[in-house]
């Protein structure tokens, strides 16, 4: 890919990206168990690591989270380190995934494991960050919800790519 | 669309989902036939322990390093009345009565845990 369609496509999906990031926050979910998501943020990374691979995959997380938490209002604080936890282990997940185990899983599996590990991850994290270990009960309830919610971001990115007009060079 | 290994995936995941959830469940009604304490933190640290009985009524309010909770309980339950942080998380999280149930406010790193007083690894005593 030239340099300066790179630059372009890496832009333009750090802004979707934090954009998605940013309105994830605000929509309420009608579940009982708080903390759910829809990890829609998780579709912009998804398709980052098929149009650009790994190594700017990994760079469109970081961008995300920093400017989602910086729109958010929450930069630095314990939800930014639960945030960007998650979205690391779940990226290099992915991209493994990816890499190594292309036609084993479609897209939609790599995102749902991608949002198990998010969530383990930041259950984790949380759990340390207030010394308590007893949060990981909540690991199963938060992995129900995980399941529909990863297929659904991981098929929205398998629809998007497929939909992605070839004549803008977006398939490499 | 999906492969065969998504739809094991699926399969494995939604199992040990449910495990999970029955231990959990299984686990919470094994100690709720015993009195309970609240206990609450903040930062690691124990700041306030108090028993959960039917008639115990008040409030209190939690001041920390940037904001405040404020903590109700009423009829052997206890819940996060209020706080001024950015998530609210704890105020949605509702009521807790039974262990190991716990309220968590991240920002300010206030737990409030519900313990049994006796431990559980005697089953029954007979005199």
């Amino acid at each position: 890919m030239v340099k300066t369609k790179r630059l372009v496509v890496l832009a333009l999906l750090v802004a979707m990206a934090s954009a998605l990031h940013v309105l994830e926050n605000q929509l309420p979910i009608p579940v009982p168990v708080p903390g759910v998501k829809l990890g829609l943020a998780n579709i912009i990374s998804l398709l980052a690591i098929l149009m650009l691979g790994w190594r700017d995959a990994v760079y469109v997380a970081i961008a995300r989270v920093f400017l989602g938490s910086l729109f958010g209002g929450s930069l630095l604080g314990p939800a930014f380190v639960m945030s960007m936890g998650g979205a690391l282990a779940s990226i290099f997940i992915m991209v493994h995934i990816c890499n190594n185990y292309q036609g084993v899983f479609s897209l939609a599996g790599v995102s749902l494991i991608g949002a198990a590990v998010h969530n383990i991850t930041q259950v984790s994290l949380a759990a340390v960050l207030v010394h308590s270990l007893g949060l990981l009960w909540y690991v199963p309830y938060l992995l129900i919800f995980a399941i529909p919610t990863g297929l659904f971001t991981g098929l929205a990115a398998d629809y998007c790519f497929a939909k992605a007009p070839t004549k803008y060079g977006f398939k490499n | 669309m999906l492969t065969k290994a998504d739809k094991w995936l699926v399969v494995v995941l939604v199992t040990l989902a449910l495990v999970g959830i029955g231990l959990n469940i299984y686990y919470i009604s094994e100690q709720s036939s015993q009195a309970q304490t609240v206990v609450i933190s903040v930062d690691g640290q124990i700041t306030k322990t108090f028993p959960l009985r039917q008639g115990y009524v008040g409030e209190f309010r939690i001041d920390g390093h940037n904001g405040f909770n404020v903590v109700e309980y009423k009829d052997g339950r206890v819940h996060m009345k209020e706080s001024d942080c950015p998530d609210q998380i704890c105020v949605q999280s509702g009521w807790i009565s039974t262990p190991p149930q716990q309220i968590v406010c991240l920002p300010y790193r206030v737990v409030i845990k519900v313990v049994s007083d006796n431990p559980a690894d005697v089953d029954d005593i007979v005199r």
